[in-house]
């Protein structure tokens, strides 16, 4: 790979604004691109909580996400993850330990949210190119804009609500099979299928 | 070489965090091995950002910043950068070794049958109802042909094994079904050993029908 490849991609990372706040809070606990960054995140992390059916709890899990935030800025690289995908993955590990510590008796499980699901930049093991991240993330946006809207309804419910491949077809009384196969035709579109199929 | 990846849909599952603990680790630890698979859910997880984006949002009460922050001047000084140094070395360590120690072979194995050894750690996974098990075929050995009443999720840890679809060597992920009747034989000149998650009981169909064995439970 030739740096004239890396440059552009590291140019219109740059331009995302979000990543660009979230740096300056992770090295100089910048508390003016903190709120800018709870303004926007915020409420949509609240409905997050909500259409996963955690109204009880969903000002409890925004707070929690923005401590986690706060806590865990210093690590963010923005040539590994959009501050967007970065934040996501935290508010969904949030919710899982959120409801883990709902549903768990006494005993406690060895093995913490987070090494099961990660957070993108924390480990020392990964392979992937910054400009491979970026790239896809563009790509994401671009192309789920011409997604038909059965295909995005089916995925919203899978992300936002945390419905099964099952729950999907039954709540919107649809076979099995379509459900997957509107999936399969999305991630198709999205390059998640094909690519590096053969890594 | 892994030939035998999780399905796009699993992985979508998995980024939106919607699989259950046991199942999570198989395809954990197929990721940490397959860079053509961890690229795609981080692809996914961008999916998911950006459909979190695209829906509607919710207003957040008016004091919840401030109480934000005021948690967050609790903390003592250096606090956060404590956690993440935490964070980062409590990483290096596999979620396999954090559950089963370093050593698979000297675990307190149940021998089955000829060839088979087992180990439930289903008690590892509290509050879920799947059925966890460990299951080792002595090298060169061979499991009872048998078939799977509901479907179980299988990545292998050590070793390989074969069956009629073809060689499964380590990290490699598969699951399977009704459909498979299969017998699978330990290749290579270490025992096999793999991590399963079963939502219900095998069916045995051979010679063995009617002992109980998780290699094939």
């Amino acid at each position: 790979m030739t740096t004239l490849d890396k440059k552009p991609a590291r140019a219109e990372g740059r331009k995302d604004q979000w990543s660009l706040l979230l740096v300056k809070v992770g090295k100089h606990q910048d508390r003016e691109a903190y709120h800018a960054l709870f303004q926007h995140f915020g409420p949509q992390i609240k409905y997050y909580a909500m259409a996963n059916g955690m109204a009880n709890h969903a000002e409890e899990l925004v707070q929690e996400v923005f401590v986690s935030i706060w806590r865990r800025s210093c690590l963010y690289d923005w040539t590994k993850a959009a501050a967007s995908t970065w934040i996501f993955t935290i508010a969904r590990n949030q919710r899982i330990d959120m409801l883990r510590k709902m549903k768990r008796t006494s005993a406690e499980m060895p093995i913490e949210t987070e090494d099961l699901w990660q957070i993108p930049g924390e480990h020392e093991n990964e392979p992937v190119t910054s400009l491979h991240r970026l790239m896809s993330e563009r790509r994401v946006r671009d192309s789920l804009k011409h997604l038909p809207e059965e295909q995005t309804t089916v995925i919203a419910k899978v992300y936002m609500e945390s419905k099964s491949h099952q729950m999907v077809a039954d709540e919107l009384n649809i076979p099995l099979g379509t459900v997957k196969s509107r999936v399969r035709l999305a991630l198709n579109k999205l390059k998640v299928i094909l690519q590096d199929q053969n890594v | 070489m892994k030939s035998h990846h999780p399905d796009a849909l699993i992985l979508m599952e998995f980024s939106a965090g919607n699989l259950t603990e046991p199942h999570a680790l198989c395809i954990r630890l197929h990721l940490d091995q397959c860079t053509g698979c961890s690229s795609r859910v981080d692809t996914l997880d961008s999916l998911g950002a950006i459909m979190m984006e695209s829906q509607p949002q919710t207003d957040v009460s008016s004091g919840m910043f401030d109480s934000i922050l005021s948690r967050i001047d609790s903390e003592p000084v250096g606090a956060s950068h404590q956690v993440s140094i935490d964070a980062k070395s409590s990483r290096r360590i596999s979620p396999l070794s954090k559950l089963l120690g370093e050593d698979l072979n000297s675990l307190p194995w149940k021998r089955q049958l000829g060839d088979v050894s087992v180990l439930d750690i289903t008690d590892r996974f509290p509050g879920q109802k799947e059925q966890v098990v460990l299951q080792k075929l002595a090298a060169g050995g061979k499991a009872p042909s048998h078939t799977h009443r509901g479907e179980e999720t299988t990545i292998v840890l050590q070793g390989a094994f074969a069956d009629h679809k073809g060689v499964f060597n380590q990290w490699d992920f598969v699951i399977l079904n009704q459909e498979d009747d299969h017998k699978p034989v330990a290749v290579g000149c270490e025992d096999c050993i793999t991590l399963s998650v079963l939502s219900a009981p095998v069916k045995l169909t051979g010679t063995f029908g009617r002992m109980l064995n998780p290699f094939i439970r």
